[in-house]
């Protein structure tokens, strides 16, 4: 078999520039979800998913990001694999060198991240594809848009009806709320224009209302804690933006910036389980 | 003091390997991990009991790069900064269980027992790991400056002595440090510019070549590298890889 | 024999330009079609392999270790001579000349010197090219320091590893040819014999040190730079696996050896603290500069301190001897090393040693540290203090340093002329392997000089000169009845080594045939348990018949002590030492047994040639012939020569031929320390 040739520091190299953009990516991903931790009945956040949903640059950029997870995934393992094939007799008794735990344990928090990433895809983008079922949402605006044919459809009064009379509207009246996996393919095959989305605001306070799922979160960013915590710094060694002077600064950046992601993620579930 | 010596052996390189356990007594805790090996084995000849464990060394001061061997799960053993001949056995508890193994790489198989081929290191700096300088045509030796934090730095990383602990620690076996030191040394000197690009080239892919694993910053080399030889050679390394990508290559 | 120096013509200055003037060349073109064969990896060899191959030459080079970087040439500290005068201190090519005469006793020949200072400032400029980081001043020039046997600052160095500094860049040099395909590198291969066809040295008998097979290596000259032979002496600052072996061979196939008995004695060094000691690591000298020695006054204290009942620090001022200074007022602490070495070791014989061995003085750092404070002690010494601390397990900084002296250099080796040709036409030996530059004692720094003077800018020249008219000869080949006889030489004698310990139940443990007659000759059953040692065993007793009877104080009685002891103990060795393992198969005691063989004879040179030397000089003290303050007594009348020896059979003494020194140039004085 013949693989394309990459030198392994190329090949370094695009691991981190892959790492980079995820890093990047995370902090983005936090800000979004603190906008939950507003008492504003998701006012912010609905407006924020329905940006993200619809939004053609961030169609694309969900391809990208896709793209990018599943490069970094194959680029490590086919580092880990070379890496591993480097040393076919191991040693017999266990490394005592003094490192980083985080390093040693990139892959296996690597393959645990993926793992909690599949679960977050079930509960959140499959929902939203379909896939999988969960809690819909419509924006009331919509309605205007719908047809006569539509607003005549039987089925999909039954559905707007039950909304309105079990006050499911959001506070800030822009939204229509708890539309069921059910209703929303009557919506969608009866009336398009109403576009029903998924109700993340609802789905992430319902989920954070259980202490498994709290701690299994917690779990996950403490993986996420060590994974980052190496990956920080070894995005500037392995792109060479390193040297005695510039080390601590960014060894500090690196924990700084590991904190921030682990705190603010895991401010929510806690916030939201105690009700705060 | 006594300890319980578990020993890697192998006849060859194509022999299976196994371990062997041996019991030595009467050691004295200022001696040097290989001279109780030398113990061992005066002791296993005296006593006709096996062959004696074959290891490298030589100079048994810290400099050649001769001696390596993997104890307990550390290269050159549980002190840091020290080669193997320099490890003194008041490390060691008495009565403690001590694992002897061969440095582990695929690109230093095993000739016998602890002794492995680091010649892979030797075609690394074949491949460039020199500055081309031919006997008697170079100019006067103070017509090169070199300012005095280049010429400390480049000292520095200079100060590898090939030993092998930083593949053998890297959980990749991964000679970046190595390769890192060397392309430091030269490529900081002003007399290394003219090759620089060219020899960051040549010597990693020769690196690869030869079969040693990726740098994934563990840093196992750094703590276990007896010169103490930095990281930062790696990223200077990386560094001139990237130049060397986007740089203008002299041969073509 | 005769022994021809073949200085050339001229005044001193201008000898070494006119031989280049004169010498014969070789067309480029045909320089690919000579092959020169280079024993050992050090400065020398590695410089003159690589200038070779640069050249054009087909060179192979061989090494025992597993890479050329090995060499002990790495171990060397404190830096490198040359007459740069960068310092405008008045250093000069005729300085550095006088003072390497002055410093090895007026016992080395002056053209050879000469060409070495002369050199000197080339290497400087080659190694700055080839990378090696030498110290430098802020400005960005290089840095000097001082060192013994000079009022000048002329020594480069690279902080404390300038050896390994200067044979990484040799190193890379002859990396860049084995790339290039000039020099072929044969690593872990022994050189076992040499092979002299129509009187000329045309090949090579090597051990491959893997397999154990016998590899033949055919070339139109061999370079023989092989180190020195101090391990004979068994602890000694030389690697373990440094040895005299090959320069022996090329004795025995008839090369002239030359002023054996000429061994350096480094005064500080660790000392040694148990009978399983391997080796002993050298403290550079310029601790010298702030430290003081001493002992106990009264050998009560020694005796207590040597049980453990009193530290160093118990013993009061006035109960302290610091016996350099009460002898030695004027130079105090610096009296140069072998003065130093001899001092040490009478007031250890005379009781008042210290350590668990009562072989150790103190080397004192507490004045310097009160005087100076301790950082500065810190930033002057500090590698150092480390080093000792992690050997010895003691803070220099709070205990004085135990320091005690060891055999570091040897000055003798193979007979050259000034062609660093051998007493064989074809064989040329550089670096320790040879006797010529550092007469009866070497300068400190001296010996990096000499190495790489050899390899990178004489061997081009001088070998070049011989091979010019080789050309003609056509390729040779390593094939005759010489190479199978050299080979069968080395056979049979692995074998019978191997045979002296292998008989178990009547029965040989050696599957070769050789081996088997030769073990069915030994009529008496020896069992391995009871009368067999391992060759280390036998190679510690020598060292210690060596240390003690030819050390660093000789006598006419201890001589023949020492011949009388050899001669035992040779005895002993060839019908009792156990040998494990086989000769086809990576065996590292059957490479210290023939190491130890040639050792012994070497052993017995040395003696004869100490014994023959009714003077002292240098790193040879003959405490029959000494002033009345204990220094070095030279005699010039009658022995201002080189003594060359000539091997006769493995049980016949030696013939010496004389080489007379003519000092042209130098005025030749008393060494004078006061």
């Amino acid at each position: 078999m013949n693989l394309p040739k990459i030198h392994s520091i190329t090949k370094k190299l695009f691991v981190a520039l892959v790492g980079s953009f995820l890093l990047l990516f995370l902090l983005f991903h936090m800000t979004a979800n603190l906008f939950i931790l507003r008492h504003d009945d998701g006012q912010w956040y609905s407006d924020f998913c329905h940006f993200m949903g619809t939004n053609w640059v961030v169609k694309i950029f969900e391809i990208v990001l896709l793209g990018v997870i599943a490069l970094h995934i194959l680029l490590t393992v086919w580092l880990a694999i070379t890496n591993r094939l480097a040393r076919p007799v191991r040693y017999h008794q266990a490394s005592r060198s003094k490192t980083h735990p985080g390093s040693k344990l990139m892959m296996w928090t690597g393959v645990l991240i993926f793992a909690c990433i599949c679960i977050h895809f079930y509960d959140f983008y499959f929902v939203k594809v379909g896939v999988v079922k969960g809690e819909y949402m419509v924006k009331v605006e919509n309605l205007s848009k719908l047809d006569a044919q539509a607003m005549e459809d039987e089925a999909v009064s039954d559905v707007l009806y039950r909304a309105f009379n079990e006050g499911n509207i959001s506070e800030d009246g822009k939204w229509i709320r708890h539309i069921n996996y059910e209703e929303r393919t009557i919506l969608k095959e009866r009336a398009p224009e109403s576009d029903p989305e998924p109700d993340f605001y609802y789905l992430t306070r319902e989920k954070f209302s259980h202490l498994h799922i709290v701690i299994g979160y917690l779990v996950f960013f403490l993986i996420l804690f060590f994974h980052l915590m190496h990956a920080f710094p070894s995005v500037f060694q392995t792109l060479g933006l390193n040297n005695y002077k510039y080390n601590p600064i960014i060894e500090a950046l690196g924990k700084i910036y590991t904190w921030i992601i682990v705190l603010g993620f895991t401010a929510v579930p806690i916030l939201v389980y105690l009700g705060l | 003091m006594k300890f319980t010596l578990h020993i890697w052996r192998q006849e060859n390189a194509r022999a299976k390997g196994h371990f062997e356990t041996y019991e030595i007594d009467n050691i004295s805790a200022d001696c040097s991990f290989l001279e109780m090996l030398d113990q061992l084995n005066e002791k296993l000849i005296n006593d006709h009991i096996a062959h004696p464990v074959c290891f490298d060394n030589d100079c048994r001061e810290g400099i050649c790069g001769m001696c390596g061997l993997y104890i307990n799960g550390r290269p050159h053993g549980n002190d840091d900064g020290v080669t193997t001949c320099q490890l003194h056995m008041r490390h060691f508890n008495d009565g403690d269980e001590i694992w002897v193994e061969p440095w582990r790489a695929k690109a230093f198989p095993i000739i016998k027992d602890l002794v492995v081929d680091r010649t892979a290191f030797d075609k690394i700096i074949q491949a460039g790991g020199y500055i081309s300088a031919t006997t008697g045509g170079v100019p006067d030796a103070n017509n090169i400056l070199v300012p005095k934090h280049i010429a400390d730095q480049a000292m520095d990383a200079a100060a590898c002595i090939g030993c092998g602990a930083c593949v053998a620690a890297c959980k990749n076996a991964s000679a970046m440090l190595f390769v890192g030191a060397k392309v430091s040394h030269l490529n900081l000197l002003p007399q290394g510019h003219p090759e620089a690009m060219d020899r960051v080239k040549k010597m990693v892919c020769k690196m690869d070549e030869l079969g040693f694993g990726s740098c994934t910053n563990t840093y196992a080399c750094e703590a276990e590298c007896p010169k103490q030889i930095k990281r930062q050679n790696i990223a200077r390394l990386n560094r001139q890889w990237i130049g060397q990508l986007f740089g203008r290559d002299r041969n073509e | 024999m005769k022994l021809d120096s073949k200085i050339p013509e001229g005044p001193l200055s201008q000898k070494w330009t006119n031989y280049k003037a004169a010498q014969k060349l070789v067309n480029p073109a045909n320089k690919r079609k000579l092959d020169i064969i280079v024993v050992g990896t050090g400065l020398a060899g590695a410089s003159a392999a690589a200038s070779l191959g640069a050249l054009g030459f087909h060179v192979d080079i061989f090494c025992i270790q597993d890479s050329p970087r090995r060499a002990h040439s790495i171990a060397a500290q404190g830096g490198i001579n040359a007459a740069k005068n960068y310092q405008n201190d008045g250093d000069s090519v005729e300085r550095l000349f006088k003072d390497t005469i002055k410093g090895g006793d007026y016992r080395a020949r002056e053209a050879n010197v000469y060409r070495l200072a002369e050199v000197s400032g080339d290497i400087i400029d080659q190694c700055v090219a080839q990378g090696v980081p030498f110290a430098r001043d802020y400005s960005g020039l290089l840095d000097n320091r001082s060192f013994g046997g000079a009022q000048v600052s002329r020594t480069f160095y690279a902080r404390g590893q300038t050896g390994q500094q200067l044979l990484l860049g040799a190193y890379g040099a002859l990396s860049r040819e084995i790339a290039r395909g000039t020099v072929v590198l044969h690593e872990r291969h022994e050189m076992m014999d040499l092979v002299i066809k129509d009187g000329r040295a045309r090949g090579i008998i090597v051990r491959n040190l893997v397999t154990g097979e016998l590899e033949r290596y055919a070339a139109h000259a061999v370079v023989v730079a092989t180190g020195g032979y101090g391990n004979v002496y068994y602890l000694s600052t030389n690697a373990m696996n440094s040895n005299g072996s090959a320069a022996w061979v090329c004795h025995r196939r008839g090369a002239a050896f030359a002023n054996p008995c000429y061994v350096q004695i480094h005064p500080t060094c660790i000392p040694v603290h148990g009978d399983y000691q391997s080796k002993l690591t050298l403290m550079s000298e310029s601790l010298r500069n702030d430290g003081r020695i001493w002992v106990p006054k009264k050998k009560e204290d020694a005796e207590a301190i040597r049980a453990g009942k009193k530290g160093p620090n118990d013993i009061p001022e006035e109960e302290r001897d610091y016996y350099l200074e009460r002898r030695y007022p004027a130079f105090g602490n610096l009296v140069p090393r072998d003065v130093a070495s001899r001092a040490a070791k009478e007031r250890c014989d005379a009781g008042y040693g210290v350590g668990p061995t009562g072989l150790a003085v103190y080397l004192d750092f507490a004045d310097a540290i009160k005087r100076l404070g301790r950082n500065v002690v810190e930033q002057k010494y500090g590698n150092l203090f480390q080093m000792y601390y992690k050997i010895v397990d003691v803070d220099p900084y709070e205990n004085p340093m135990m320091i005690y002296p060891a055999v570091h250099y040897t000055m003798g080796g193979l007979w050259v002329d000034y062609e660093l040709q051998t007493t064989i036409p074809g064989l040329f030996a550089a670096g320790e392997a040879n006797f010529s530059d550092h007469g009866a004692n070497r300068l400190g720094a001296s010996a990096l000089m000499q190495g790489l003077a050899d390899g990178y800018f004489v061997l081009p020249y001088t070998l070049q000169n011989y091979l010019a008219d080789q050309i003609y000869v056509g390729k040779i080949k390593a094939e005759g009845p010489e190479f199978d006889e050299a080979e069968a030489a080395v056979r049979a004698r692995l074998d019978g080594l191997l045979a002296i310990g292998q008989v178990e139940n009547g029965k040989c443990k050696v599957e070769s045939d050789a081996t088997q007659s030769a073990a069915a000759n030994l009529s008496t059953f020896h069992s391995p348990l009871s009368t067999f040692h391992s060759v280390d065993h036998y190679h510690k007793a020598l060292g210690r018949i060596m240390w003690e009877y030819c050390g660093m104080a000789r006598s006419k009685e201890s001589l023949a002590t020492a011949a009388t002891k050899i001669a035992e103990l040779e005895a002993d060795f060839y019908q009792h030492v156990f040998i494990p393992g086989k000769v086809a198969e990576m065996n590292p005691e059957l490479e210290k047994a023939y190491r130890l063989e040639d050792y012994f004879e070497l052993a017995r040179l040395i003696v004869a040639d100490a014994t023959q030397r009714e003077e002292s000089c240098g790193g040879h003290f003959r405490i029959e012939h000494q002033t009345e303050d204990g220094e070095t007594l030279r005699d010039d009348d009658n022995f201002m020569f080189v003594a060359a020896w000539e091997y006769q059979g493995h049980d016949q003494p030696e013939v010496m031929h004389k080489e007379e020194l003519n000092y042209e140039h130098i005025q030749i004085v008393k060494r004078n320390y006061k």
